[in-house]
């Protein structure tokens, strides 16, 4: 029975050490901090706790439009009790993942490894180390956040996400370098906490890579929640004894004090101190190099995750991480990205599936668009959250579905239908006399796909 | 919930497998670890085992017929347990089965249709129906990569690529008619097993590359004399007989470390070209040829090239080598010498660039500048594919394996 080593406790690696267990194989995994990684302790599920704090005090502030009258008034936010929510949660997932290894017989070691050997790992904690052979290896060392050049991390006020979700106390302003995902889910908790935020993004809108019409929504959101944006303009100087910030545009130069500087410009793979070098392994700033079959270019040596750059995304990640172990367990296994979907969790959310606008219209030139507005849903309307819209591309030649954008309610959930049809390659043909349930969301994107061959009801 | 077992994939280029024997039959009791049933594929017998304890719930392939890897064998659950969804699909295949049978009374020669599937019976996505209805391509030709061999749109445009990559048969032959009237001198073998196999990669091999052969002569004649008191010592310290075979596997070895584009492979318009050698090593059996595979051979020792050669041919003889033990060879060498067989022009075993063909020794006279003189030349035949690499390089490959042979002492160390 061969042996096989993960580096790595976050999604990729704690699934590859599952996958590994369930075909038989001897498995170790070694994590420096707690199991779950990024995902599970400093990104994907806090965030989406707090952000479910901010929502719900946003709901029961305009509850009375719906007929509830609150006895005591104003709700407001009671910060450390949306911490402990948010570490309850944590914790409880944390142990379900050292319950699976359990479960599957997996040996978990915490310590920093690196490699000695190619087939040799030197793992320490705390001062003491150990080796640690096998046959086969799984990098799964994550990534970390990306510091502005001219402005480190600090902790005190230059933070980065993992910090900006602790936070001793709601602060009264909060910069935020960067409007990708995670600044603008950063932005849309606290604006609606009542942090007066401001964004500056160097692109010419949030989110770069989403289609513009879709950003433009939680654009205008954002700023009806309190949030300045700066687009198209760069940030030339943070000063932490001043805790002031000067930014460019072509209005001109800005400045800005805020409680705290969210640098959130990107995120970048954990290669260092893996000894990676040493033993010829091939990696750039992008990350480690893998075949589809996330095989180094040493060929027993394995990674899968963030730290192969790509598309940074826990379930990306679990993909990665099973089609690693399956290969080095023998089996034929390769990845395949074509039905990803991606997950903002803003308000409202924006989801998306398959090609924006954009990459359809290069791969494919003259592309049907179906669209349709949840403010002629009647559920979205019932919820209180007209904004937003559902747009479906559909290819001219076969009528495949290619790609689905949401931004509006529930539209994290709503992807699901999209990615099912980008998964088993639908046509949209097919889905013309496709019941969808009535009064839902759902009703939106059948109305969508509707309208891209020509049909919509609704609209 | 009931354990499907499916024909496992046992290598890159494998398309078909076939039960040769169920061990097994529906109701039986099974034991996780227990042998199931018989695989016959890709140049190997072998054993598959239950993955769960349970009963045969359904045995969905009948032995004897080739199915793509993916497809689900057979099932297994628990005595009371309903096959859900297989319910419609089992009648169906028993009523194949009784056609196969009816046919093969009929016909001297049963081909049952290499898949269970019938017209309309394809898993197929939307968007890969219409874009084949639109390449005219029938459904049924192509292979699927999907779960449990789904047709997807990527095997759609393979196919249509294909197609247009292949010159259209302008005239179609017409049916081969045997010989006339051979009556009861002609035998006719159906072709199943490890020969479909064999068949079928050989014409894959002739088909999709681009392969010549080099010949040229080694002077051995250093390497003969040597070869017996060095194999006499090995025997005496280590238990290990040392043949001309394994120094010709040394030497191919390290020429393949020194020309690295030899020891490549050409998969999906990509060369991959390997940092190690996995060295294959044709054997033949009575019933076919096996091509059991020597791991990571640069990092071993002439003597321990020898022990690994010898274990893997002898336990290829009684059958007993892995999946494993026969996928991954980077270079392959075939070797006809022990029937006098000289020069000839070996197949490549694909996806690889380069098998060498290694024929018998002869004593020649020899001229040694003025003198004739009496030495032993070993006739070496070198097929190469000329999409990876061109002529010059391949002689290099192969004038560094001549100097080695003729070097021998280099060979030792």
């Amino acid at each position: 029975m061969s042996r096989i080593a993960i580096i790595g406790g976050g999604p990729a690696g704690y699934v590859a050490a599952i996958t590994a267990a369930r075909q038989g194989r001897e498995v170790t995994l070694i994590e420096r901090k707690a199991l779950g990684g990024t995902c599970l302790n400093e990104g994907c599920m806090p965030t989406k706790s707090l952000l479910e704090s901010a929502d719900l005090l946003d709901k029961v502030r305009r509850a009375g439009r719906l007929g509830i009258r609150l006895p005591s008034g104003q709700a407001e936010i009671d910060w450390n009790g949306a911490q402990e929510y948010k570490s309850g949660i944590i914790k409880q997932l944390v142990q379900g993942i050292g319950y699976l290894m359990k479960k599957n017989k997996i040996k978990v070691v915490s310590g920093t490894a690196s490699f000695e050997t190619a087939h040799r790992l030197l793992v320490e904690q705390g001062g003491k180390s150990s080796s640690l052979e096998a046959d086969r290896f799984i990098i799964a060392a994550g990534s970390e956040p990306v510091p502005l050049p001219f402005a480190p991390f600090d902790g005190e006020w230059v933070i980065h996400s993992g910090q900006a979700m602790s936070l001793p106390s709601v602060p009264a302003s909060l910069l935020i370098v960067g409007g990708g995902v995670i600044g603008c889910e950063f932005a849309s908790i606290y604006s609606r906490l009542g942090t007066k935020v401001t964004i500056v993004e160097m692109a010419d809108q949030l989110l770069p890579g989403e289609d513009p019409d879709i950003a433009a929504v939680l654009h205008e959101e954002l700023e009806r929640a309190g949030a300045r944006i700066y687009t198209s303009t760069a940030l030339k100087q943070l000063d932490p004894a001043a805790r002031k910030a000067r930014f460019e545009n072509r209005e001109g130069s800005h400045e800005l004090t805020a409680d705290y500087a969210l640098v959130s410009i990107g995120r970048k793979p954990r290669t260092e101190g893996l000894g990676l070098e040493r033993i010829g392994i091939e990696f750039s700033r992008q990350g480690i190099h893998v075949n589809e079959h996330m095989q180094t270019n040493v060929p027993h040596i394995y990674a899968c995750g963030d730290i192969i750059g790509g598309i940074q995304l826990a379930h990306v990640a679990f993909h990665e991480g099973t089609v690693a172990a399956l290969h080095a367990c023998g089996q034929e296994a390769a990845v395949k990205y074509r039905a990803v979907p991606r997950c903002i969790y803003t308000s409202p959310e924006i989801a998306g599936v398959g090609m924006t606008e954009k990459q359809a219209r290069q791969a494919y030139g003259d592309i049907r668009i179906g669209e349709f507005p949840f403010a002629a849903n009647g559920k979205a309307l019932i919820l209180g959250e007209p904004a937003g819209k559902v747009k479906v591309l559909v290819e001219p030649r076969y009528h495949e579905i290619v790609g689905l954008s949401i931004v509006g309610p529930r539209a994290t959930e709503l992807i699901g239908q999209g990615t099912i049809m980008l998964h088993a390659e639908m046509t949209a043909d097919l889905m013309e006399h496709l019941i969808s349930a009535h009064p839902t969301l759902s009703e939106a994107v059948h109305e969508a796909l509707l309208g891209a061959i020509g049909h919509a009801v609704h609209a | 919930m009931a354990v499907e077992m499916v024909m496992p994939k046992l290598g890159m280029a494998m398309k078909e497998g076939m039960v040769s024997n169920w061990r097994k039959e529906a109701g039986d009791p099974v034991s996780k670890g227990e042998i199931v049933a018989d695989i016959n594929s890709e140049k190997i017998e072998m054993e598959i085992e239950a993955p769960a304890d349970g009963i045969i719930l359904e045995i969905v392939v009948p032995a004897g017929q080739g199915v793509p890897p993916g497809t689900v064998i057979c099932r297994i659950g628990s005595p009371d347990e309903q096959v859900i969804g297989a319910a419609a699909a089992a009648p169906e295949a028993k009523a194949h089965i009784a056609e196969a049978a009816v046919a093969a009374v009929a016909e001297p020669a049963p081909s049952p249709s290499p898949a269970l599937r019938k017209k309309g019976e394809s898993k197929i996505s939307p968007v890969a129906r219409k874009m084949a209805e639109a390449a005219g391509i029938d459904i049924e030709s192509i292979a699927g990569t999907g779960p449990q061999g789904r047709i997807t749109k990527e095997d759609v445009e393979r196919a249509i690529a294909k197609l247009s990559a292949a010159p259209s048969p302008a005239v179609e032959s017409g049916p081969v008619t045997p010989p006339a009237a051979g009556g009861e001198q002609v035998e006719q073998t159906p072709v199943t097993g490890i020969r479909k196999v064999i068949a079928t990669r050989m014409l894959d091999s002739m088909r999709s590359s681009a392969q010549l052969t080099l010949t040229l002569k080694a002077d051995v004649t250093g390497l003969v004399a040597l070869q017996k008191p060095v194999s006499e010592t090995a025997q005496k310290q280590y238990d290990v007989k040392l043949t001309i075979t394994d120094f010709i596997a040394r030497a191919v070895v390290l020429s393949l470390m020194q020309h690295r584009q030899m020891n490549s492979a050409y998969i999906d318009e990509r060369i991959h070209t390997f940092g190690y050698v996995h060295l294959g090593m044709a054997v033949a059996l009575d019933n076919g040829l096996v091509v059991p595979v020597i791991r990571h051979a640069e990092k071993l020792s002439l003597l321990e090239l020898a022990r690994g050669l010898k274990s893997l041919a002898q336990r290829a003889r009684s059958g007993q080598l892995g999946s494993e033990e026969m996928q991954g060879s980077t270079f392959t060498v075939t070797n006809l010498g022990a029937y006098g067989i000289e020069h000839f022009t070996p197949i490549l075993n694909p996806p690889e660039a380069g098998i060498l063909g290694v024929g018998a020794v002869q004593d020649t006279p020899v001229f040694i500048g003025e003198e004739v003189q009496r030495r032993s030349l070993l006739p070496l035949s070198l097929t190469f594919d000329h999409r990876v690499l061109d002529g010059a390089p391949a002689a290099g490959f192969l004038r560094t394996v001549k100097q080695l042979l003729e070097d021998p002492y280099r060979l030792l160390l």
